[in-house]
């Protein structure tokens, strides 16, 4: 807002509450009446300021000033005694609730909706000056039992009391009518607002039997007693500067709702979540976040509705989220005139699916290392298997021949050369040793027993070949993935290998169950304990060739009670 | 005792099937020296065909073949008999019993025989056992 505009306004305030106070001084009239005329004004004038600081480019904040003037002006010119300024002020007493019409019927937005309800406040306005400004022809001051003090009425005709009731009278039917039309009008502007607008209409709702006490009690039809008048008036004009109160309470609220309702969404929460939080925080129902779909140039909203972003409907508008891939928020038109929190509400959303797509890159990050992992074990795996098998096709059977044509050597050299025949005995002797140790080395490398029988043979054979006894309390009889059989036999072989090495245990125990969906290995002793998962780097080894599979490795080894290892595999 | 050394009866022929070319080759004429007389086949299919027309005594039937392996090929020749009496089948393979864990014990095959402790003398000894 232009700073000489507010300067000119508060000055202007404060002149007609300063003139006001001058014009009534000493006062004549009952006091608490007096100061309510203050009050009423004056709060409309400063109604209007803020409402115009508020929403620079609404007209809501002049309407509220003119109300305080239309209202405050003609009662310092009433008392001014001077003719002229009495045949101004008197007539126009009335016209602030043309005014206060056409306040009601430009809510929230500060526009006439329509060039009907345009001629309808023209006419409020038009009967008012014209009824009035006819019936002061015929009012003579000392009606109202002035006597010597009464002003003159420089417009007075005839001194006649009928004939300016009658004009009353016929002014209040008329008067009537039209503000009959303005609450109805009214009404239909709520029950047509949805969203953010119905709910500023709310408001005005309570305040539109304002404007219709306002007639009640100021018509010529039913006549209450000045007290009445008096006391109700002012607390029903009030009603005005509240509409503004409520409004800004309204945006305020909103305006800290929003930061709560993105603290309180829940880490990846969908866009319909985001959508919801903040139309609840916004108090506008009919928000909507849409997104442009790919390829296309059309969006759709989160309940997978088609939305004209470019041209919204009537009543809409839009707002584009920033960063965001084309998202926009399409809202109740009536926020338009909260502009601050529009943007704090594209703000919020901006960052909210900022966060998700964050959140969803990372998760799909996670998801490619996590694959990444099992492919890198499962290449592992099966380079080992390949090994194993090039031994056993390769040096295994080479060896075996080997030593099979020294055995049929020493047959042929038996007896006619016993040199040579020790001599072929021992080559033969080395040949088998080194098939042994062969065996034993390709076994290392991957148990061809594993994958010819699967995990109970494999369990079985690695029980069997343990220094410590061991039971084995189930196994599964079937096949399972290769890289779960593999992973479950390694635990196994590094859980009885660490047994025996560092556990002295007299016995162990190797279970273990097909659940659904998983592989539970449990392998435990009744030796010292006290092995961290963390610790020895076999462990940690197996941890993570347990977690390469999605599993889970845990280690309880309380000091002096034993070792229990579980690994828990997902296994389709 | 249905065989005895130097007795010539089928059940003295010996079919060897191993898809490794140079074993078959020592293995023939280890057991050829040994007495047997000897037939060979390079694969399992070859393997059930041959047991046909040789008719051998004993089969000795090598785990790891090409198309289908030695447990396979012994439970079809256990499932359609060849002939009376059913060839003893001996499982052998360059790897040991133990890294084939129960599957030789549920295999209709007689037994099973490392590749390096072949000779005629063990394979009589399979022959020499009743079924």
């Amino acid at each position: 807002m232009n700073r000489w505009l507010r300067a000119a306004l508060i000055a202007g305030a404060t002149a007609a509450v300063g003139c006001f106070v001058w014009s009534s001084w000493p006062p004549q009239g009952y006091v608490p009446v007096e100061i309510s005329f203050a009050v009423v004004g004056l709060s409309f004038m400063v109604a209007g300021i803020a409402a115009w600081q508020r929403w620079p480019a609404s007209r809501l904040g002049l309407l509220f000033t003119i109300v305080g003037y239309l209202y405050l002006v003609p009662v310092i010119l009433g008392n001014l005694a001077n003719p002229v300024a009495w045949t101004i002020g008197y007539p126009a007493g009335g016209i602030y609730g043309a005014a206060l019409a056409q306040l009601g019927l430009a809510w929230p937005g500060g526009r006439m909706r329509s060039r009907f309800e345009r001629g309808v406040i023209v006419a409020d306005y038009a009967v008012n000056i014209a009824f009035n400004t006819a019936a002061t022809m015929f009012w003579n001051p000392a009606f109202s039992g002035c006597n010597a003090s009464c002003p003159a009425n420089v417009l007075l005709i005839r001194s006649s009391r009928p004939t300016w009731n009658a004009i009353n009278t016929v002014e209040a039917l008329i008067g009537f009518v039209i503000t009959g039309i303005v609450l109805t009008l009214i009404v239909r502007h709520w029950r047509s607002a949805r969203g953010w607008s119905r709910r500023a209409m709310m408001p005005l709702l309570w305040i539109a039997p304002a404007v219709g006490a306002e007639q009640i009690l100021t018509g010529n039809l039913f006549h209450f007693s000045a007290t009445v008048t008096y006391a109700l008036l002012p607390l029903v004009l009030l009603a005005g500067p509240a509409l503004f109160v409520i409004s800004t309470v309204r945006a305020r609220t909103a305006g800290g709702a929003l930061g709560t309702a993105i603290v309180d969404l829940e880490p990846g929460a969908s866009p319909g979540r985001l959508k919801d939080a903040l139309a609840r925080a916004l108090g506008d129902s009919t928000l909507q976040l849409a997104f442009r779909q790919p390829g296309g140039s059309g969006y759709l909203d989160t309940g997978g509705q088609a939305v004209d972003a470019d041209r919204p409907d009537n009543g809409r508008a839009v707002v584009p989220i920033a960063g965001s891939d084309g998202a926009v928020l399409v809202y109740d038109e009536g926020l338009e005139l909260e502009p601050q929190l529009v943007k704090l509400t594209a703000a919020a959303a901006s960052m909210a699916l900022e966060h998700a797509r964050l959140q969803a890159e990372v998760q799909a990050q996670l998801e490619q290392v996590r694959a990444s992992r099992a492919r890198i074990v499962e290449a592992g795996d099966a380079e080992r298997r390949r090994l194993e098998r090039d031994l056993h096709d390769g040096a295994q059977q080479r060896l075996v021949m080997l030593s099979l044509a020294l055995g049929m050597a020493r047959d042929r050299a038996a007896g006619a050369d016993p040199e040579l025949e020790a001599l072929i005995t021992s080559a033969g002797k080395e040949a088998r040793e080194a098939l042994t140790e062969l065996r034993e080395l390709a076994r290392g490398i991957h148990p061809a027993v594993l994958t010819e029988t699967g995990l109970a043979g494999a369990i079985q054979a690695l029980v069997e070949r343990s220094p410590v006894a061991v039971t084995i309390t189930a196994v599964p009889d079937e096949r399972f993935p290769a890289a779960i059989e593999a992973t479950a036999y390694f635990v196994v072989s590094e859980a009885l290998a660490n047994v025996a090495k560092h556990a002295m245990a007299d016995g162990a125990q190797v279970t273990i169950r097909g659940l659904p969906g998983r592989l539970v290995i449990e392998v435990s002793d009744d030796g010292a304990g006290g092995a961290r998962a963390e610790g020895g780097s076999g462990l940690r080894g197996l941890a993570d060739r347990v977690a390469s599979v999605g599993g889970v490795l845990r280690v309880d080894s309380p000091p002096g009670r034993g070792t229990r290892l579980e690994a828990d595999l997902p296994c389709p | 005792m249905r065989c005895q050394t130097g007795s010539v009866q089928p059940c003295e022929a010996i079919l060897i099937v191993d898809d490794h070319d140079g074993f078959r080759r020592l293995a023939r004429g280890m057991l050829e020296a040994a007495g047997f007389t000897v037939a060979e086949a390079a694969t399992g299919a070859e393997a059930t065909q041959a047991v046909r027309t040789v008719r051998p005594g004993l089969v000795l039937l090598d785990i790891g073949l090409p198309d289908f392996d030695g447990f396979e090929v012994a439970r079809r020749l256990a499932a359609v008999p060849a002939g009376d009496p059913a060839p003893v089948v001996v499982l052998t393979s360059t790897r040991e019993a133990r890294d084939y864990g129960a599957r030789i014990a549920a295999s209709p095959a007689a037994g099973f025989l490392p590749k390096d402790e072949l000779s005629g003398a063990a394979l009589r000894r399979f022959l020499a056992r009743e079924p």
